[in-house]
């Protein structure tokens, strides 16, 4: 079939394009190495010594499992938090004209202040990072969950009362999907954000977690460690959005109409 | 069974400024089982709160409203009711066979005979093929094929209709009309709708009633004595859509 085949060669294309900004970006990074003391900018060779010899290690991974399970915890917690608050502002006009500038407040105020909050309230403890990430990643879900709710169409509403549908009904038939679609691109950018900032918490208040070898490397001015977890937290981000949310928003969203199709 | 009957039903709507809007006044209706009738007027006649009433939806503030002989305060059997809105209202998040299945979840039918049903609902109006199809990978036509399934799905043997297939270009809506006195016929339905269109209401209807608006109430009740199927074209649904437009 001809679709089929012109899918696959854009695919293709897209691949060699890729590749090649790949070798583009390591080549002026070895040039730009050349001219610099490696304790400055160390060349691709020398991190991928230094990855090689982190990998082989048993604390990478347990650092690495640390700081997801942080992640995971506070992005869980936000989750369980922000929509169930999301909706019931969503479902009363007073109590969401009533709370909006709280969450105003919140979204003003930096990552760096909540880690020192949490630094004086937790100390060192997997509480600064997860109260952190959740302190970011619930205004997000919850904002989009109450925008959500606005976009519920009250005609989808009356249809499933002409159903003589019950309340619980119109809450898991209708208002449910209008709100996933929000809800997913909310949970993609939380779970983003929440993966930064847990670095900035763990580097100000944990001994443990990526963060915190993060600062030991740059304390001890080990600058191709510092240089091989960034990459490694690079590739791992990149490897969740293809290998899990796209591949689950295309899933969960295949009733959408596309901008390409048709 | 399915008939209704309205005595003296009036209605009225609360309006922002304090004011109350008079919609309703004195409403006589009477529709005998597996008639059609259509409900015509002006705009602001009450057309679509009268029809309202009779679902349920909307409660009259004077008169009775009798459903099988049974006052609508005292009536069950809301499931042999349907409603069809002028838009397809269909859910987009839901394949057809799927978005037909919900007028089935609301009555608790077990998932086999959901699916049973449906495919017969579906082959019913023509789509079997479309059943994994989403609404929009589909027409404006096979769309409202879709609306009317799920409304069908139900087995209802009242079915009620605002402005139905308004929305469709003309050649399509002459076919939904033909579908849907095929399937009234099939299924021993009782209809009532809500129409602004002249020939829709003598194409379709036994029974025409006429409002006035503001107050709505009967100007008029006809009867169409014409045999079914009624081509559009014929001189006598002409000489029929010409003299009830002279009375709106």
């Amino acid at each position: 079939m001809p679709i089929r085949h012109t899918a696959r060669e854009r695919r293709f294309r897209v691949l060699v394009l890729r590749v090649a900004l790949l070798a583009v970006l390591l080549a002026i990074w070895q040039i730009a190495s050349l001219g610099a003391p490696a304790f400055v900018l160390p060349g691709p060779a020398r991190v991928y010594s230094a990855w090689s010899s982190l990998v082989a290690t048993d604390s990478f991974w347990t650092d690495f499992g640390i700081t997801f399970w942080r992640v995971f915890m506070g992005f869980v917690i936000a989750t369980v938090v922000g929509v169930p608050l999301g909706l019931v502002l969503g479902a009363s006009e007073k109590l969401g004209e009533f709370f909006e500038p709280v969450l105003s407040v919140i979204n003003t105020v930096s990552s760096s202040i909540w880690a020192i909050f949490a630094l004086i309230w937790f100390g060192l403890s997997d509480w600064t990072t997860i109260f952190v990430v959740f302190m970011t990643a619930m205004p997000l879900i919850l904002t989009n969950v109450w925008q959500g709710t606005r976009t519920v169409n009250a005609d989808f509403v009356e249809l499933a009362q002409t159903f003589r549908m019950s309340r619980a009904q119109v809450l898991t038939k209708i208002y449910l999907p209008t709100i996933l679609p929000p809800f997913f691109s909310a949970a993609r950018l939380a779970f983003g954000f929440g993966a930064r900032v847990s670095l900035v918490a763990e580097t100000l208040g944990a001994s443990s977690g990526i963060g915190y070898r993060l600062r030991q490397a740059a304390d001890l001015v080990q600058t191709d460690q510092v240089f091989a977890w960034t990459l490694t937290l690079v590739a791992l981000m990149i490897a969740l959005e293809a290998l899990v949310l796209k591949p689950l928003e295309q899933r969960l969203f295949a009733w959408k109409k596309r901008p390409g199709a048709q | 069974m399915a008939s209704v009957k309205l005595q003296c039903v009036s209605k009225w709507f609360a309006r922002r400024d304090g004011d109350s809007l008079h919609v309703l006044q004195n409403v006589d209706l009477n529709v005998p089982e597996k008639s059609i009738t259509a409900i015509v007027g002006a705009s602001g006649s009450g057309k679509s709160t009268l029809l309202n009433i009779i679902a349920g939806l909307v409660q009259p503030d004077r008169g009775c409203v009798f459903l099988n002989g049974v006052k609508a305060s005292d009536f069950k059997d809301w499931g042999s009711m349907t409603y069809m809105f002028q838009e397809d209202r269909l859910l987009p998040w839901r394949t057809a066979a799927r978005n037909v299945a919900f007028g089935l979840e609301a009555q608790g039918v077990k998932r086999a005979e959901r699916k049973e049903r449906v495919a017969e609902t579906l082959a019913l109006v023509g789509l079997d093929q479309f059943a994994d199809s989403y609404p929009h990978e589909l027409s404006g036509g096979m769309r409202s094929r879709v609306a009317l399934a799920r409304s069908l799905v139900t087995r209802p043997t009242m079915m009620l209709m605002d402005e139905p297939f308004s929305k469709l270009d003309p050649t399509i809506r002459s076919q939904m009309h033909t579908e849907v006195l095929r399937i009234a016929e099939l299924m021993s339905m009782t209809i009532v709708f809500v129409t602004h269109d002249v020939e829709e209401a003598v194409v379709l209807a036994k029974q025409i009633v006429v409002l006035n608006p503001r107050p709505g109430r009967v100007r008029e009740t006809r009867t169409v004595d014409l045999s079914y199927p009624r081509d559009p074209a014929a001189p006598e649904v002409h000489e029929q859509a010409r003299s009830l437009r002279a009375s709106l």
